[in-house]
Formats: structure tokens, C-alpha cells, sequence
């Protein structure tokens, strides 16, 4: 009886097992299901779901997705390269000619472009994203690949073929999920080149063809900006009288003020000892606590930098001290001065330390690295980020404004003096999206260069008495922080 | 066996003999009428040969030895005359055999028995008659007077003449007759005659007597004669078509003809209208391209009723048809008339099919004209489509193939802006197997080289005068919901796909709606360019276009447009809704707010400019797009639309990766687009070194994008679209 119930069953199973899904299926029903797992946030599950797929389903079709997803998650959630890159030449080495593999390709260039540290390693990313075109024409990566070829070629200060690249997605693939954010690059990079009538209309392009993007909001600031700027022949700024924001002991002894791309506005002030946000509606929120604060900057990845003498408070829950080496060896000196600090793109963090006139850098562990951009004794007192690899640094005592890049390179300076300007008492810099500079000086008010050095125009005196901090709005509006009214003025 | 025994037993055998024989014919003639038909075919085949064989023993030396074949005969063609199977060839054959058989038996000196098959050949055949030249005068004597002991004579005539006469049920002649050999005996006589009451007679008819009926027909119905102008008419009555009036009038109708008005050269000739009941009846008298004439006649009496002669009014319209674009042929009812646009005078009223057939396309349409109606048709050309068949990869598919067809059919026959036909099938396997080619085969994946694709398509085109083809597929690999709609231009060799579920109208909807979505050259325009701000309420004019609308009405760089026709303007998306609302040559009025507040109003007239169709918009069926395109082309040679068309048709050859193809179309644009500001010639050279540039050409390509860059003011997408020239000047290395 058993012998035949058994004998029963194995005749069953496999009549069971083909009414069942195949394998096929199973591997396309669990891809589908990580895929709506990763849209609703629930990442976890989602890369479960991707590696069962690689480890339970290896003949099935959908390997090569899976192993897409895989490097995705690693790239964009855990943040680890090795993982990722892993996982990318898994699908270009195992599956070349799978839908796969374009993505892979792209992928591989977007990792080596972030983290690109020498041309060559651009020229890599490039090779990368141009594989994609040759070998896979028809593919949907090919306006993805293009437009991070633009994004690779601006990183490496190539403008024109930032733009050529940028303008092929708009042209060839304008229905493409690249299109509008590529639409936005070429507007860009136009502005970057000085050839700023164009960007206006090619932003205004952005919101005319991908209204409902996410770039076309962006877009209206920036052409609000340049307009401001290029629009009308001179760049005119108004007051704002009906700004108004803060109020008491806020504004008083503001050390810096910043305004970020949300449109939130920190004010750092010495007498409340507090970094304290204020909503684009002029709602206080909570602030971040700092003794003897010194300055703001925004790092690249948006976290906040707040500088005070003795410590940096990277983002909101980070705070970090600095040594650099001592006379001996195994020896450490704190640095106790700091003026100002910045993040760059490859994650070092830039310090400026009053008492030892030097800007230090340290490596993304916070490990000493150099003195930057090189041993010369100088008093900075500020460093920003232009947002285009460059890194603006104000000589206090120099009366000039410096900008290099991530090496030290020197590419642009804005001299103690020029036609129709001088640098007479600078404390605050600010940079808008377009590099163009704005020197908050005590004594002369707020001048704005454009990238060569260009006074473009002044906020005189008799607009703020005492400009003490700047910054600019993402729309291209001026906010100074005066000491002598105690108040943030808004020029638009 | 006893003496009682065997009379039983024979009662038995005569009894069983008696039932079987009744039932041997009952089931005879309960046989289906089919099969004893064939039966009697059967048989008289056979007593045919047999007669051939009786005839041949009775011209031989042993004549007597015939008269058992004749015998045979006889016996089984009686017993198909008993059943009233006997057809007349069968009468024939025993009139012949009985004839044969009475000579023979005469030639051997029996003379009784040659006089019983004699009476037997006369009661079948009483008009019998034995050739005196075949067969000697004694037998002849012999036969005729065995022939007038059984026969007597009828003669009948009737008022009028030209009844029918049966004796018995049986037809015997047509009055008047001469008196006609009958069987002796008693008889029914019926005459009749159509429109005449049937008379009947029983006579009694004595050998060698010979009987007269004359009678007196009563009329029953009448008759109507008609004369018409023209000749041709059809005459209708009481709906239904009774006679055509024709011929012409004889000498002795002239005067009559034209004591009734009509014309002799064009009147018909005196027509019946026979059999006309008595009453009342509507009469119709209809001839194409003439106005039905209709009357009430009245038939009280069963005469003759000479009518009025009927003149017949011409029913003309005239047509005036146009046609989009011009130069097309016009076929009216299948007939070549001339070519658009063109008046046609002189067209019958009723319903006509007009074709209007142009390299580009055609036009169909059913139209009803009424008489002395002017009728102005547009008859704009579209495109047409022709649907090739549908492609099963699987047996379940070829098993829902029939069904998926005719919905599919159903469903796009609904396409507004192409004719969709289903071609003949047996043209299109001609085509296809001319170049040993499936349908699958012109379907991607059917490997087939594009060169052989293009040239089958353009064949087909031809065949079938058509711009296009529809191919359905039934994919192997999906569940059976599913059609793929394979889409493809004539001359082109890669197809727009679209998947259909074949049993949800809304899944045609959506394909119909991509279908019909026609192609824009032309858009209004102001060559006003603005951009948004929020510095101000209002968008800032950035720069206008040299030459264009805005420029031409006085507009300015940096001043701020507040509104358009009255409404307030936000953003720069408002000014273009605004101006997509209208069409060339209309007005806008345009509210400025200058520096200073001041207000400004200006109305701009607006023009139009040509646009580029995307280079990938999955949107679009590229295909359908394509043959919009040719129509332009193709129907305006030598216009402005005509090389807009032209640019994006190479547009679109880009689209498919057909650069060589594009490079034709670009030489020729290149010459044919205008050399002003917006799109141009220097776009057109623009795309040249960009096709040159995939086709491997760089040094051509180089030289193009230099010649471009020449082209300061020439513009890309539109005439407000991004300056050619610095683009052009970077791909030439400048």
C-alpha cells in the first residue's frame, strides 16, 4: 500500500511541478516583485528578491537584471563602489549581449566618474558611456550614456563638448527619461561657457518641452538668475522691503548666513551661539549649538558644514576636531582657530585655521593630509564650493579672492582691485550656480564678479552700511546680513 | 409429396409471387425520384445499344433473329411507360423498335403479329407514320390502314389563334391546326390561352372520323401598348419590372408617334404590356439619367388600351470636384473622367461612386445627386493602407486565426485619416511569390535583406495602389489575446509595431488614435521669444526672431509681456497656448508693460513655420508619418511643403537608421528649402553631415557641417529652434 502510494506520488509530482510556474516565470515574477519592492522603499526586500534570482535561478533570463539591480542597490543604498562594480562586470563579463549589459556599461562609467580623481579616470568614464552607444545603438541606455558623457566632459571642464553631448540626447532622444535633465545640462553648460542668452532659452526649454519634470522648477530659477544678471543689459537688484526674517538676539553677532537649494536659510549667530534654520515661510526651526562660530558652507553632497573655532560640525550629527602633526614625531596639534571649512566632491574636507594661516586638508577619513593648496601662509577666512569643481577661497588679509581646484590648482582670481572696484575690508564669500562670485565687504558693501573676475555690480554702501555674511538664493537674489541694521536685506 | 401438398405449396408460391410483385414495386417506385432517374438513365442507355444491335441483325441476312431483341425492348421500355418514367427519347427508341419489329415479323409473313406490334407503335404514337422512301409501299399500305382502324382526326381553332390544345391532360398542338391523327376514342379537350378564360370540350373521336372545334376565346386580361422617348425604358408595374420598351417605330407608327408628341428618331417602337389584371395599377417608367415618370392606368375592361406616348425628362446634376492635393485622376463609376480639378456636366442623378486616385493616396466616396443638382465635392487624397493578412506562429493561433481576422477588420476599418482596404489575396501571394517572399518574411526577424524588403513593398504598392500595409501576427510565445500590428510605409523596411488585444475595442482605440494622428508641418507663429522669471508679473522678452510677426509689429527685447488677447500671461506656456489657438494670419494682441510701468499694446499678425518631426518620439508611427509625408511631397512638388516634407522624411529615415536613405532625401531638400532665417537650407546641410557622419563619409561630412555653419540664421526643430551655426561650426571643427 505504501509501495503504491509512493509509486502514486512520484507519478504525480511531476505533473505537479508542471502545473507550477517554470523557472522563467518564477525568476520574472520575483524581478517584478523587487523592482515594486525598490519603488516603495523597501530595499531590503527588494535585494533579497534580486539575489535569489542570481542564486536560485542561474539559467534563467533575467540573471542579468537581477545582477543590474544588485550593483544599484550597492551603488545607491550601502554606497559600496566594490560591491557594485562587482556586480556591473558580472553582467558585461557574463551576459554582453543581454539588455543587461548596456546598463551595466553606464554604470560603470557613472562609478568611475564620481569618483574620478585625474583626467584619465574621465577619459575611463568616457570610454564607458561611448561603449554604450557602439555597441548597444537601439538600446534605452544610449540617452542615459549621453548624457553622462556631457556630465563627464563639464566635470573635466570640457564645456563644448559638455554641451554638443547634452544637446544629442535633446535632439535624438527627446522622449527619453534623460531628456530633460540633459535639456537642463545643455542650458548649463551654455551659462558656463558666457554664453548666457542661450542658456536663458534653452532653460526656458526645459520648462516649455518637461513642464511637469522635476528640472523645470529649477530651471525657472536659474533663468530668473541670469536674467537678473544678463537679462536687461545691467544687472539690476532691488531691495526687498517686504523681506523680513529672524528677529532678537538671532540677528545679532551673525557670523554667516546661508541659503540652501530648498530655500532654507541658516543664520549662524554668535550671541544666540546657534546655526538656526529659518523655512522659506520664515518658520524657526531647531537649530544646531556651536561655541564661537565662525562660518557656513554647503559640501557637495548638500550636508551642512557648520565651522566654529575649535570644531566643524559635518552635517547634522558629525562633529569633528582637527589636529594636524606636532614638531615630534606621533605628535598632534589641535587646531583651535578655524575660520572655515569645506567638503569637496572626492570627500576631503578643507579647513582654515587663523593661528597657523594655512588651510589643511584632510582625506575623506579625516586623516592629515597636506596643507593646501600649498605651504604659503595665508589668512582665509572663508572656502565655498562653486559647484563646478572649483573651490573659492577668501584671502582676508590679501584682500582677494582665490579659486582653485581639488588639486590646488590656481583658475581664476578676483584681485584686490579692478575697474570700477576695490577689496577694501571682504569677510564673506558667496558663489551662485553660474560661478559667479559675491564678496560681502564691510566697508564697500556687496560686489558681484562674474568667473573672470568682472565686477559685474555693486551693493554700495548706501544700500548696506555694514555687510557682514552673504549668500544668494537659489533664484539669483542677493541676502547680506547687515551689521550696523541688524538685519538680513534681500536684493532682487 | 401429395397432390394437396403441392397445390399448397404452389398457392403458397403464387401467393408470396403476388405479395412481392406489389411490394417489388412499391419499393420500385418508392425508390427516390433521383435514383430512378438514374435507373431510367440506366436503362435506356442499355436499350439503346440494344436497339443499335437489333437494327444492325435486322439490315443482315437473319433479320428474323432481331425480332427477339425487339422483343426485349419493347418489354422494358412498357414497363417504364407503365410507370410514366418513359422520357421522349425512350418513345423514340420504342416507336423505332416497335416499327423494326412489325417489318420484321411482316418480312417473315406474320402479318398478325406484325399488325399488334403496328396497333401497339399507334396507340403509342398516333402521328406515327412509316417513310415511304425506307421502307417498302406494302409494309407502308400495310401499316396505314392497321393505323386508320384506330386513328380518327381532330382539327381546332380558336379566336384568337395560338392556344394551347391538350387532349387529355396531353399537349397536342397550338390553334389553328390542321386536322391531327388521334387514338380513337373519347377525349377531354382543353384550350388555352394566356389572358383567356380556358375553354374545355369533350369530344368523342371515331376511327377514320374526323372532328372540328372552333372556339371562341373570352378575353380575361388586357394589354397596354407604350411608345416612349427614348427607347430603353424600363417598365415597371406594381413594382415589378415587367418589359424594357426598344426598338424603334415602324413606317406605320410615324404619323402616330408624332400625334403623341414624340420625337420618331428617339421614340421606341410599340411595346406590349401584357397581362395586365383589371383594376387599377401603378405604372413606372425608369431609364438611368432620366426622371422616373409615373401614372395610374386603369383597366376597367380586358382589351387592348393604346397609352399616351411617354417622354421621358433628362435627370442631370453636374459635378465640381477638388481634390488636396490637385492632379488626381477621377473615376466615376469605374470610368476615367479627367483630372482634378475638373466640372463634370451632364452626370446621371442617382448613386454614383466617385474615386479620386493620386500617386499620394486616394479618395472614395458614395454620393446621390439629384437632378439639377451642382455638386462641389472636396475630395481630399489620403493615403492608403493595405491589409496583407494575418500570421499564426502557432496551431492555436491558426485556430483563432479566422476569428482575430474578421475583428481586426471590424475594428480598423474605423481609421479616419487613412483608406484601409484588405487586399486581394490573390494579388498580394503573386507579388509575394514572384520573390519566392511570405508575409512573415517582410516582418522583422524574418531575415530577409532590406534591399529585397523595399523592393517587394514597392511592388506591392504598385499591384495594390496603395502607400502602405498592415501585417498581423499572432505570436507564438504570448497567450492567445494578443495581436502585433506591423505597420509599414511603402519603400520603407522596418515597421512600427503595436500590440492589440484583439477582443477589447479599447486596445484599437488607442492604435486607431496613433493612426490617425496626422503629422504638423506648419504651426502658428510669432517668433517672439520669452522666457519665465519671477522677477516679474509677466514674462520678459528675451529676444525676437529677425523678419518674423513680432519683429515686423515692433516688439522689443526686455520688455515684459503681461498679457494676450486679454487674459493675463504667467509664463511663457500661456503666449504659446495662446498662439497654438489660432492660425496663421490671425491677429493677437499683445499687452506690454515697459520699463518704467508703462503699458504698450501691440497686435501681431501671425505666420507660420515649419517644424521638424522628432527624431525618436515613441509616440509616433513613423511609418504612418511617412506616407503623410510622401502625400506632401508627392502631390506638391516643387513647394515650400513640399521640401518641409521632404526634410523630415529624411528625419524620419534617421529615425529607422536608414542614413543612406536620408542622404537622398537631404540632397534634395538641401536645393529646395528656402535660404532665410528659421528652417532652411543650412538646417537641411546640418543633418546631411550628420547622416554623412554615420555612413562613414567624414571628410563629406566635415564639408557639409562647414557649409552649414555658413547658414548664420538657420535654426533647428523650428524657426524659434537653437542656431545651427555654432553647432555646425564644432562638428566641422571650427
Amino acid at each position: 500500500m505504501i509501495l503504491r502510494r509512493t509509486l502514486l506520488l512520484v507519478l504525480l509530482l511531476p505533473s505537479l511541478a508542471a502545473a507550477q510556474n517554470s523557472p522563467e516565470d518564477q525568476a520574472r515574477g520575483l524581478l517584478e516583485d523587487g523592482r515594486t519592492y525598490r519603488k516603495d522603499g523597501k530595499l531590503k526586500q527588494a535585494l533579497d528578491n534580486f539575489q535569489t534570482i542570481v542564486s536560485g535561478f542561474p539559467n534563467t533570463s533575467f540573471v542579468d537584471d537581477a545582477l543590474l539591480e544588485i550593483g544599484r542597490y550597492y551603488l545607491e543604498v550601502d554606497r559600496d563602489v566594490a560591491k557594485a562594480r562587482d556586480a556591473f562586470e558580472q553582467v558585461t563579463k557574463r551576459f554582453p549581449q543581454s539588455d543587461g549589459a548596456p546598463g551595466a556599461y553606464y554604470y560603470l562609467g557613472r562609478l568611475t566618474m564620481e569618483r574620478a580623481a585625474a583626467p584619465a579616470d574621465i577619459d575611463d568614464a568616457l570610454a564607458q558611456f561611448a561603449r554604450v552607444q557602439r555597441l548597444y545603438p537601439r538600446s534605452e541606455w544610449v540617452p542615459r550614456a549621453l548624457y553622462a558623457s556631457g556630465l563627464a566632459h563639464r566635470k573635466s571642464g570640457r564645456l563644448a563638448e559638455a554641451a554638443e553631448a547634452s544637446r544629442r540626447v535633446a535632439l535624438e532622444h527627446p522622449s527619453s527619461d534623460a531628456a530633460p535633465a540633459a535639456q537642463f545640462e545643455l542650458a548649463q553648460d551654455l551659462a558656463l561657457s558666457g554664453e548666457f542668452r542661450q542658456a536663458m532659452e534653452e532653460f526656458q526649454q526645459v520648462r516649455n518641452r518637461y513642464p511637469e519634470s522635476e528640472w523645470a522648477p529649477l530651471a525657472l530659477d536659474r533663468i530668473t538668475a541670469l536674467y537678473r544678471l544678463y537679462g536687461a543689459g545691467k544687472p539690476a537688484f532691488a531691495l526687498d522691503a517686504a523681506f523680513s526674517v529672524g528677529a532678537g538676539d538671532t540677528l545679532k553677532d551673525v557670523r554667516g548666513i546661508l541659503m540652501t537649494p530648498a530655500r532654507t536659510l541658516w543664520v549662524a549667530s554668535d550671541k544666540v551661539k546657534s546655526a538656526i534654520p529659518f523655512a522659506p515661510d520664515g518658520k524657526m526651526g531647531p537649530g544646531l549649538a556651536g561655541e564661537d562660530l565662525q562660518s557656513m558652507t554647503l559640501a557637495a553632497n548638500g550636508d551642512l558644514l557648520v565651522t566654529a573655532a575649535r570644531a566643524v560640525r559635518l552635517g547634522p550629527k558629525n562633529l569633528q576636531t582637527f589636529a594636524i602633526p606636532g614638531g615630534k614625531p606621533g605628535e598632534t596639534e589641535p587646531l583651535e582657530k578655524l575660520e572655515a571649512a569645506a567638503m569637496t566632491p572626492s570627500g576631503s574636507v578643507l579647513v582654515a585655521d587663523e593661528k597657523k594661516k594655512k588651510v589643511f586638508r584632510f582625506d575623506a577619513k579625516l586623516q592629515y593630509q597636506a596643507p593646501f593648496p600649498d605651504a604659503k601662509e595665508r589668512q582665509v577666512s572663508r572656502i565655498v564650493l562653486d559647484g563646478e569643481g572649483g573651490i573659492v577661497l577668501l584671502d582676508r588679509d590679501e584682500r582677494t579672492v582665490h579659486v582653485v581646484d581639488e588639486a590646488g590648482k590656481p583658475l581664476r582670481t578676483i584681485a584686490t582691485r579692478g575697474p570700477g572696484y576695490e577689496l577694501r575690508k571682504p569677510v564673506d564669500v558667496a558663489v551662485d550656480g553660474f560661478r559667479n562670485i559675491y564678496v560681502a565687504d564691510e566697508e564697500a558693501g556687496v560686489l558681484v564678479f562674474s568667473p573672470t573676475g568682472a565686477l559685474l555690480t555693486t551693493l554700495g554702501t548706501a544700500d548696506v552700511r555694514k555687510a557682514r555674511a552673504v549668500t544668494v538664493d537659489p533664484a539669483g537674489a542677493i541676502l547680506v546680513y547687515d551689521d550696523k541694521q541688524q538685519r538680513i536685506l534681500r536684493f532682487k | 409429396m401429395t397432390a394437396i401438398v403441392r397445390r399448397r405449396l404452389l398457392l403458397a408460391l403464387v401467393l408470396a409471387l403476388a405479395v412481392a410483385a406489389p411490394a417489388a414495386r412499391a419499393q420500385e417506385s418508392a425508390a427516390p425520384a433521383g435514383a430512378l432517374s438514374e435507373a431510367v438513365q440506366k436503362e435506356l442507355g442499355a436499350v439503346q445499344d440494344l436497339l443499335a444491335r437489333a437494327s444492325a441483325e435486322f439490315e443482315g441476312p437473319q433479320q428474323s433473329r432481331s425480332i427477339v431483341q425487339f422483343d426485349e425492348i419493347v418489354t422494358r421500355l412498357e414497363v417504364l411507360h407503365r410507370q410514366g418514367t418513359l422520357p421522349t427519347r425512350g418513345r423514340e427508341i420504342l416507336s423505332t423498335a416497335y416499327e423494326l419489329r412489325a417489318r420484321a415479323y411482316y418480312n417473315i409473313g406474320l402479318q398478325e403479329k406484325a399488325a399488334d406490334s403496328f396497333r401497339a407503335l399507334v396507340q403509342l404514337n398516333p402521328q406515327y407514320s412509316v417513310s415511304k422512301e425506307k421502307v417498302s409501299p406494302k409494309v407502308v399500305d400495310y401499316f396505314n390502314s392497321v393505323k386508320k382502324a384506330l386513328v380518327g382526326y381532330l382539327a381546332v381553332s380558336s379566336s384568337p389563334a395560338g392556344a394551347k390544345v391538350s387532349l387529355n391532360g396531353e399537349f397536342l398542338s397550338l390553334t389553328d391546326f390542321f386536322p391531327l391523327d388521334v387514338l380513337a376514342g373519347e377525349y377531354t379537350v382543353e384550350i388555352a390561352r394566356e389572358g383567356y378564360r380556358t375553354e374545355t370540350r369533350t369530344i368523342s373521336i371515331a376511327p377514320k372520323a374526323t372532328e372540328t372545334l372552333q372556339v371562341e376565346l373570352t378575353r380575361t386580361l388586357a394589354s397596354a401598348f407604350v411608345i416612349t422617348e427614348p427607347a430603353g425604358v424600363e417598365i415597371w408595374l406594381d413594382g415589378q419590372l415587367r418589359t424594357t420598351t426598344s426598338g424603334t417605330p415602324g413606317p406605320e407608327l410615324l404619323e402616330v408617334v408624332r400625334g403623341k408628341g414624340l420625337d420618331p428618331a428617339r421614340a421606341s417602337g410599340r411595346t406590349e404590356l401584357g397581362n395586365l389584371s383589371l383594376g387599377s395599377h401603378n405604372l413606372e417608367l425608369r431609364k438611368k439619367c432620366y426622371e422616373t415618370v409615373k401614372r395610374q392606368i386603369e383597366v376597367p375592361e380586358a382589351r387592348d388600351y393604346e397609352t399616351e406616348g411617354i417622354k421621358l425628362q433628362d435627370s442631370l446634376a453636374s459635378l465640381q470636384l477638388r481634390s488636396d492635393p490637385p492632379g488626381a485622376r477621377i473615376y466615376l463609376d469605374g470610368e476615367a473622367m479627367g483630372i482634378t480639378p475638373k466640372d463634370l456636366d451632364g452626370v446621371c442623378s442617382g448613386k454614383h461612386r466617385i474615386e479620386v486616385k493620386h500617386t499620394s493616396g486616394k479618395f472614395i466616396q458614395d454620393i446621390v445627386v439629384a437632378k439639377d443638382e451642382s455638386l462641389t465635392l472636396d475630395c481630399p487624397i489620403r493615403p492608403s493602407l493595405a491589409y496583407l493578412g494575418l500570421v499564426a506562429e502557432s496551431a492555436a493561433g491558426e485556430r483563432v486565426a479566422p476569428d482575430v481576422e474578421e475583428k481586426l477588420i471590424e475594428n480598423l476599418q474605423k481609421v479616419a485619416t487613412l483608406n484601409f482596404l484588405p487586399a486581394p489575396r490573390e494579388t498580394v501571394d503573386r507579388v509575394l511569390e514572384s520573390e519566392k517572399l511570405t508575409r512573415k518574411a517582410l516582418l522583422p526577424g524574418g531575415n530577409t535583406e532590406p534591399d529585397l524588403v523595399k523592393k517587394v513593398t514597392e511592388k506591392l504598392a504598385a499591384a495594390l495602389e496603395v502607400q502602405g500595409f498592415l501585417i498581423a501576427l499572432l505570436p507564438g510565445e504570448k497567450l492567445q489575446r494578443t495581436a502585433v500590428l506591423h505597420l509599414l510605409a511603402a519603400g520603407n523596411t522596418v515597421p512600427d509595431t503595436w500590440d492589440v488585444s484583439f477582443g477589447e475595442s479599447a486596445s484599437y482605440m488607442r492604435f486607431l488614435s496613433a493612426v490617425d494622428r496626422k503629422a504638423t508641418l506648419y504651426r502658428p507663429w510669432t517668433g517672439l521669444i520669452t522666457v519665465d522669471s519671477s522677477m516679474f508679473e509677466g514674462v520678459p522678452v528675451l529676444r525676437v526672431v529677425p523678419g518674423s510677426p513680432a519683429a515686423q509689429a515692433g516688439v522689443q527685447p526686455a520688455e515684459v509681456l503681461a498679457a494676450v488677447d486679454g487674459k493675463a500671461v504667467k509664463q511663457t506656456s500661456d503666449l504659446l497656448a495662446a498662439v497654438d489657438a489660432k492660425k496663421a494670419k490671425e491677429k493677437l494682441a499683445l499687452q506690454f508693460k515697459g520699463a518704467g510701468g508703462a503699458a504698450r499694446a501691440l497686435d501681431v499678425t501671425l505666420a507660420d513655420t515649419p517644424q521638424e518631426i522628432p527624431l525618436n518620439d515613441p509616440s509616433l508611427l513613423y511609418n504612418k508619418v511617412m506616407m503623410d509625408l510622401r502625400q506632401q511631397v508627392e502631390g506638391y512638388p516643387g513647394t515650400e511643403t513640399a521640401a518641409f516634407a521632404r526634410l523630415n522624411l529624411a528625419i524620419c529615415a534617421m529615425h529607422f537608421g536608414d542614413f543612406a536613405a536620408a542622404h537622398e532625401h537631404l540632397l534634395k531638400a538641401r536645393s529646395e528649402l528656402p535660404a532665410r532665417p528659421g528652417l532652411s537650407q543650412g538646417t537641411a546641410l546640418y543633418y546631411l553631415g550628420l547622416a554623412l557622419e554615420r555612413l562613414g563619409y567624414k571628410k563629406e561630412a566635415v564639408d557639409a557641417y562647414r557649409a552649414a555653419a555658413g547658414f548664420k540664421d538657420a535654426t533647428l526643430f523650428n524657426n524659434d529652434g537653437p542656431s545651427v551655426a555654432p553647432l555646425a561650426s564644432r562638428r566641422g571643427g571650427n
